[in-house]
């Protein structure tokens, strides 16, 4: 008799395990459904996000250079393209030391230099996009034939990484110190017009396998470590 | 007493998961949710590893922090936790062997400019050494809730009638 009760509740115990890993089965399987279904979902908004991106309507200024992505300055044999992003301190620092003696040999006919801004640290000015804005307003400061002279004013005002950088205003005040009030590059900067140009000017840096700044190229080749001397010695070999 | 010592390690493991499996949550959503909101800068951090062409780079560098943040968010809610811790540590061996080619290279990797001073510091080569190691803790911490996934307050166990 209690042989056969013993019996019972084995059986019971059998099927209760059985219930149980069943279930532990299905939840496993439609759990890890879900967690595919979730991934594919998040890979995807994240594709979408990309290719809805909405840069704005793309203004080229006329005044620039190679393919509409520079501002040069003289005209000689070798080309020395910098690719800078105005709240960069490294930048900073390289127009300090070096930017005299590029903009000498570029007086004096020996180089062609071309300035690309390129706006790659937007997430160091708490939202205000201030790499954007600067490299947009270069490029309608460039259009107004003044593009040395702003450049060379948002430089000695760089502002320090993780503010909010220059605003607008402050850009226009600068360069009317520097000479250029001109109504047009007022209302440029005003209304962004370039900005949309700025990050079409970022994607080729990037695309061409950039991504520091500043990075220097001398006659299409990079200087690793750009200083006033690696990049003279550049030069000069350049030169030859 | 020993029995005593050996019953009371299991009952602790379900909490000891738990915090994995939050902290995990937390790193996921965290590294995602910096990355979220300029995804161009995503794009070019990637393709400064330069192991694809930019356009590639430009769809992992959109896609990633998606991905972050819904592993985060899965990890959070306790769904699946094996399966998603395995590919929280399936991913974090590619973080680390991305990390270990930018070293091996000698590519400068994760910073706009070359350092805040402009100077490449003696201290930029440890860099690598401590975030591989960090992503090493995270990879153990991944690998502890595939070998045991049972956690409190998760949906798992929500749906497997545990209480």
């Amino acid at each position: 008799m209690s042989k056969g009760k013993d019996r019972a509740a084995l059986a019971r115990q059998v099927v209760a395990d059985q219930k149980a890993a069943e279930r532990r089965r299905a939840v496993t399987l439609w759990t890890s459904v879900a967690v595919v279904l979730v991934l594919f979902v998040a890979g995807l908004i994240g594709y979408t996000t990309l290719t809805g991106q909405d840069e704005g309507e793309l203004v080229v200024p006329s005044a620039a250079v190679d393919d509409g992505s520079a501002f040069a300055v003289g005209s000689g044999p070798v080309t020395v393209d910098v690719y800078e992003d105005f709240m960069c301190p490294a930048c900073g620092n390289f127009e300090q030391t070096t930017g005299p003696a590029l903009k000498q040999l570029a007086g004096e006919g020996r180089i062609t230099l071309r300035f690309h801004p390129v706006a790659i640290l937007d997430r160091f000015s708490k939202g205000a996009e201030y790499s954007t804005r600067a490299a947009a307003a270069s490029a309608a400061a460039g259009q107004a034939g003044k593009f040395t002279e702003f450049h060379d004013a948002l430089y000695a005002n760089r502002p320090e990484e993780n503010t909010t950088g220059l605003t607008d205003a402050k850009m226009i005040e600068l360069a009317a110190s520097a000479g250029l009030t001109d109504a047009t590059f007022v209302d440029a900067v005003n209304e962004g017009t370039y900005k949309a140009w700025a990050t079409q000017v970022t994607e080729k840096f990037s695309a061409k396998g950039f991504s520091g700044t500043p990075t220097i190229t001398v006659n299409g080749e990079q200087v690793t470590d750009p200083t006033a001397e690696t990049v003279t010695q550049a030069i000069e070999k350049a030169t030859g | 007493m020993e029995t005593a010592r050996q019953s009371r390690m299991p009952a602790a493991w379900p909490w000891i998961s738990t915090v994995a499996r939050l902290g995990l949550a937390a790193v996921w959503l965290i590294a995602g949710g910096l990355k979220v909101g300029d995804l161009a800068a995503s794009a070019r951090a990637v393709n400064a590893y330069q192991l694809m062409s930019y356009d590639t780079a430009k769809v992992v560098g959109a896609v990633q922090p998606f991905l972050e943040i819904a592993i985060g968010l899965l990890l959070l809610s306790g769904l699946a936790t094996r399966l998603t811790a395995a590919i929280s540590a399936i991913l974090m061996v590619i973080f680390i062997a991305g990390i270990s080619w930018a070293w091996a290279e000698g590519l400068r990797i994760d910073c706009g400019c070359f350092s805040d001073g402009g100077e490449l510091g003696a201290g930029e080569t440890t860099a690598y050494g401590v975030d591989i190691l960090r992503d090493v803790v995270f990879v153990a911490l991944s690998g502890l809730l595939v070998w045991r996934p049972r956690t409190r307050f998760s949906l798992d166990g929500l749906l497997l009638g545990e209480r």
